[in-house]
């Protein structure tokens, strides 16, 4: 059913139910969840419309920044007082108090600068699924997109359409970045 | 003793019919008073389309500031030498350090407002939280040109950068200027991206609308962002990575902040509240910074006060009186215990604060930050009024402008060996330095009022579709539905 068309069912903002009746359909219909895809002009959770929930990298990424960040202030702390001993009266060269300021900055730096890294990276790698989009979304529309065999077009439409959507015919795949 | 409870707002449930208390409520709240998406998107972008005459004289005023003032003061500063300034034994730490510890308690509004309030869920914060991010961002900015311009010789500033090097020089990771170094830049690296993530969607939104350079410059900052629920579920987690972890980096700032007087042994500096202390301060006057921005913002962007209503200026309002009240407690806590320590010079330091020639700005700042909040703001016309708000505001960032200043030079004027005393003055180059900084501030926010939506649109709309009239017994009661 991959190399079907990509089709595009959009609701108003206040249909949220009927967005959730519609994948219910659609699956009926023998469409996967793989073959759908939801776009939306806020944050719709996974479970108001009945879908698996999505996976992130980001939260890995931001804790294996933060383990560098870490290193890197170990590294400042300690191994740097190797190569640039700096002696400070009554103080030890690597005295925990104040060292536990450093780690805990430069912890935090790491942490959060890979977590915008994170955001970054998945942000602009292709992603699976229905590709497609309106500018009606960023006006609070629900977009479901689908993939379909060119048979049950009809069936689709109709069905979808019983629910109030607008379905468009082949979405359209639009380049919205570089 | 009887109490009688206020009932709960009554609204009648026959069907059909709009009863003047949901009208009020619809008044009142923005939460009640949903518009389609649409309707809001181009309210947003037409404020930020809008550029009247007095938009381009404030534009080149402001610009003129910041090149003669800021730049001009300071270039005369670095070529002259740090002896143009008033700084003169014993105050080696004047008006430059006052501004700068002042730009990084405004700096603390942004992660108050938008993490903490976001984390408890407070349902207020909603419309405003991206002015108050991008008063972190600026506030940041502007306080961070200090150490730059309070080192002198700045050309050396990246003798402070820790690399292996031929001076045999390296930074001392115990020292606490180095903390600010690290803290300062952690902070604004990650207030500026916590600004950033939010503002994607509504970059979208933009791009969808705009064209030409608007177009292009939106396309590239909205990181080809559809509104999938990948991309959704990302941003959440993003945001409450941040929103979480940025709140410590927010407390050790400050703190940070204050040990750069605290692991000294100058009398009234060595106290182990200046951390709190300092904190409690920066909040309020990062706040109190809100509430003023919110006014200018509501008095001169087009559809403002639509998104930003007396209710917002209420709870702030709440929030500014509980802080000022923080802050008295813990003013009162440092002052009590040093003075009845008994230190001859830490008393006669105090005492200076209090009767000496600069007790003006003493006194100052206990009525602008302790007796005007107290004697006003438990009255809720008064919080519901922008315009009062925004004076009360103005008046705790004065005092707590007086309240660093009183800490830092009238303190060092005053130590512990008396042919060793005396007293700082502004000179021309101190005031017009601290005014450029003012005017860059106000500069970046007018420049960015019409480059980035001010509002978070996909935020409010969140918050209206929680929000919703319940029916309980024989009353509708306001509710909010967890939607994540």
């Amino acid at each position: 059913m991959a190399d079907g068309t990509v089709h595009m069912a959009l609701f108003k903002e206040d249909q949220v139910d009927q967005a959730a009746e519609a994948i219910t359909r659609l699956r009926e219909m023998g469409i996967t969840d793989n073959e759908i895809s939801v776009i939306s002009g806020v944050p719709l959770s996974e479970h108001i419309l009945g879908r698996p929930v999505s996976w992130t990298a980001v939260p890995w990424i931001a804790m294996a920044g933060a383990v560098l960040g870490f290193l890197a202030a170990v590294t400042f702390l300690v191994i740097s007082q190797i190569f640039y001993p700096i002696r400070v009266g009554m103080m030890s060269s690597v005295p925990i108090p104040t060292s536990l300021v450093v780690v805990f900055e430069l912890t935090m730096l790491g942490m959060l600068l890979s977590t915008f890294f994170g955001v970054f990276t998945e942000s602009i790698t292709p992603t699976q699924g229905p590709k497609g989009y309106d500018a009606s979304i960023t006006d609070g529309q629900i977009g479901i997109l689908f993939t379909s065999p060119t048979h049950l077009d009809s069936d689709v439409h109709h069905r979808l359409g019983e629910l109030g959507a607008e379905v468009v015919h082949r979405a359209e795949v639009k380049k919205l970045w570089l | 003793m009887a109490v009688e409870a206020k009932p709960l707002p009554r609204v009648d449930v026959t069907p059909g019919d709009v009863s003047e208390t949901e009208e009020e409520l619809r008044r009142e709240h923005l939460m009640f008073d949903p518009l389609p998406r649409e309707t809001m998107n181009r309210m947003v972008l037409e404020s930020m389309m809008t550029v009247t005459k007095k938009y381009w004289i404030w534009f080149a005023v402001l610009g003129l500031g910041v090149l003669v003032l800021l730049l001009g003061f300071w270039g005369n500063q670095i070529f002259t030498g740090m002896g143009v300034t008033g700084k003169r034994r014993p105050n080696f730490w004047t008006m430059y350090i006052t501004t700068f510890v002042f730009w990084i308690g405004i700096s603390h509004a942004g992660t108050f407002v938008s993490a903490i309030l976001r984390v408890f869920k407070a349902e207020f914060r909603r419309p405003f939280t991206r002015a108050a991010e991008l008063m972190t961002t600026f506030g940041l900015a502007a306080g961070a040109l200090y150490p730059l311009i309070h080192l002198g010789r700045v050309w050396v500033f990246y003798w402070m950068v820790p690399y292996p090097n031929a001076r045999w020089l390296w930074p001392n990771f115990r020292s606490a200027l180095v903390w600010d170094l690290l803290a300062i830049t952690t902070y604004l690296l990650s207030s500026t991206i916590y600004l950033f993530l939010p503002l994607i969607p509504d970059l979208a939104m933009a791009r969808d609308r705009t064209t030409g350079w608007r177009h292009t410059v939106y396309r590239i900052l909205s990181l080809g962002w559809r509104g999938t629920e990948a991309e959704w579920y990302r941003l959440r987690k993003a945001i409450t990575i941040f929103a979480f972890a940025i709140i410590p980096v927010m407390f050790s700032v400050h703190t940070i902040v204050s040990w750069d007087f605290a692991v000294s042994q100058v009398a009234l500096w060595h106290s182990t509240i200046f951390g709190p202390y300092f904190i409690i301060g920066a909040i309020l006057s990062g706040v109190s910074a809100v509430a003023i921005i919110l006014y200018v913002l509501r008095s001169t962007m087009l559809h403002f006060d639509y998104f930003l209503r007396p209710e917002h200026f209420d709870a702030l309002g709440k929030l500014v009186l509980v802080f000022s009240m923080a802050w008295a407690y813990f003013f009162f806590n440092d002052y009590l215990l040093t003075w009845y320590s008994g230190d001859l010079a830490e008393r006669n330091t105090l005492l200076q604060h209090v009767i000496g020639p600069q007790s003006w700005i003493w006194w100052l700042m206990l009525i602008t930050n302790i007796l005007i909040p107290f004697a006003t703001l438990w009255n809720k016309r008064i919080r519901r009024s922008p315009l009062a708000m925004a004076l009360i505001a103005i008046g705790i960032n004065i005092g707590m402008y007086a309240e660093r200043f009183t800490i830092i030079p009238v303190t060092l004027g005053h130590q512990r060996i008396p042919f060793f005393w005396g007293t700082y003055v502004p000179n021309i180059t101190d005031i017009a330095i601290v005014l450029g900084t003012f005017c860059l501030f106000i500069f970046l926010y007018l420049v960015t009022s019409r480059l980035i939506p001010l509002i978070p649109v996909w935020e409010v709309q969140e918050g209206q579709m929680a929000h919703s009239l319940k029916k309980v017994g024989s009353t509708k009661v306001p509710s909010v539905t967890e939607l994540e």
